[in-house]
């Protein structure tokens, strides 16, 4: 009895050391160009990379990446201008290793903490996983244009203020605000329109903001499927910006992949397929995301905000009126 | 508003009271307001200030 439990302890000592090693056989690095610092929501597409090496320091020759993007969860007191897409799964993907290496474009839609999760398999078997966060900051500009809109709004409320303090002496016009409405409706282009190439056939699930679809693309009658490079590209229509992309990445005949489209706008998915001694095949298709009307409770602290600001001007202006005899 | 209390209810405002309800009207109607141009779901006008509730940081869209 004592030699088993004796033995017990040996095996799980044993399990503590073998795992870490096991572990450490893989380094799994992660950068974004521009770095981390620069970025920021709805600019520019950032690149991210992955950088797979073993114990030495080699990059890794095979293998592949399971990559799992979160966006940030909400914040404690204000929403984002995308509330849906907080806290959910931004995007799923596989991708091949290239020298060690996976690179792909995307398009940052919120601001806060990002988590990637990376698991690595290599072709003799080895895995790791390791998980990245890092933090996208808001455009200085919204910040500014934020902070002029408060102080037009507090100057809206001060002199509302002096004028109803003062009305008492002597009736005063109320200004009326009158919003300007423009009718700019315009029909939204026919959805989910597509023109398919007969040897690649491009797939996107219905697309609804707030939770990923699935895309997918597959080579027909391809004469090696392992040798088949793939660039795929969504394009943001209204925004004409790249919201994701890959650019020849080897893949076996198709590929798929879970991804958010987290405006409801409309998207162009690119794909184009090589295999070597044959004309590149392009495919594409118009997707129109499904947008979902903001939730009560992501808006209530914004307009709670602007109306606290007209009525501490409405203070304010009382008191300017009336500290001057 | 002294006047139109008056007139109705036959009762006199104080300046304090009158400040209140005029106020209270003024942002009742700038909240409303807001709240149709940043908040609303109409077409015409979410299209119109689309950029501009992104453009604010804080304001939720879809």
């Amino acid at each position: 009895m004592i030699r088993l439990s004796a033995l017990a302890y040996l095996g799980f000592a044993l399990s503590l050391l073998v795992s870490p090693v096991w572990a450490d056989e893989l380094n799994v690095y992660f950068k974004t160009t521009p770095g981390f610092e620069h970025l920021r929501p709805y600019a520019d597409p950032a690149i991210l990379s992955l950088l797979v090496t073993d114990a030495n320091g080699r990059p890794l020759k095979d293998g592949s990446v399971a990559l799992r993007l979160d966006a940030p969860r909400s914040g404690v007191f204000f929403s984002t201008d995308f509330p849906w897409v907080e806290g959910t799964r931004l995007q799923e993907v596989q991708l091949n290793l290239r020298q060690g290496r996976a690179n792909w474009k995307y398009l940052f839609p919120i601001r806060g903490e990002y988590r990637l999760a990376v698991s690595v398999s290599t072709a003799d078997g080895r895995k790791a996983n390791k998980e990245f966060t890092f933090n996208v900051r808001e455009n200085e500009k919204k910040w500014g244009a934020l902070a002029a809109f408060s102080a037009g709004l507090f100057c809206l409320g001060l002199i509302a203020g002096r004028v109803f303090t003062a009305a008492a002496a002597a009736p005063k016009q109320t200004a009326i605000i009158i919003l300007a409405l423009l009718s700019a409706s315009t029909g939204r282009a026919e959805t989910n329109s597509a023109s398919q190439d007969p040897s690649a056939v491009l797939e996107v699930a219905p697309a609804t903001v707030g939770r990923p679809t699935v895309v997918r693309w597959r080579f027909i009658n391809a004469v090696d499927p392992s040798r088949v490079l793939l660039s795929l590209a969504i394009v943001h229509l209204e925004k004409g910006k790249t919201v994701f992309g890959v650019e020849r990445i080897s893949v076996p005949g198709e590929f798929a992949m879970n991804f958010q489209f987290t405006d409801g706008a409309e998207y162009r998915l690119i794909a184009v397929g090589e295999q070597p001694g044959s004309m590149p095949i392009r495919t594409e298709k118009t997707i129109s995301a499904t947008a979902l009307e903001p939730p009560t409770k992501a808006m209530l602290p914004a307009f709670g905000y602007f109306i606290a600001l007209i009525g501490a001007g409405l203070i304010a202006g009382r008191w300017s009126k009336r500290r001057v005899p | 508003m002294e006047r139109i209390v008056h007139a109705w209810l036959g009762l006199a405002v104080s300046e304090q009271t009158s400040f209140l309800i005029k106020s209270a009207i003024f942002l009742f109607f700038t909240g409303a307001t807001l709240f149709f141009a940043l908040g609303a779901s109409y077409p015409a006008v979410h299209d119109t200030l689309h950029n501009v509730r992104h453009a604010l940081a804080i304001v939720p869209c879809h």
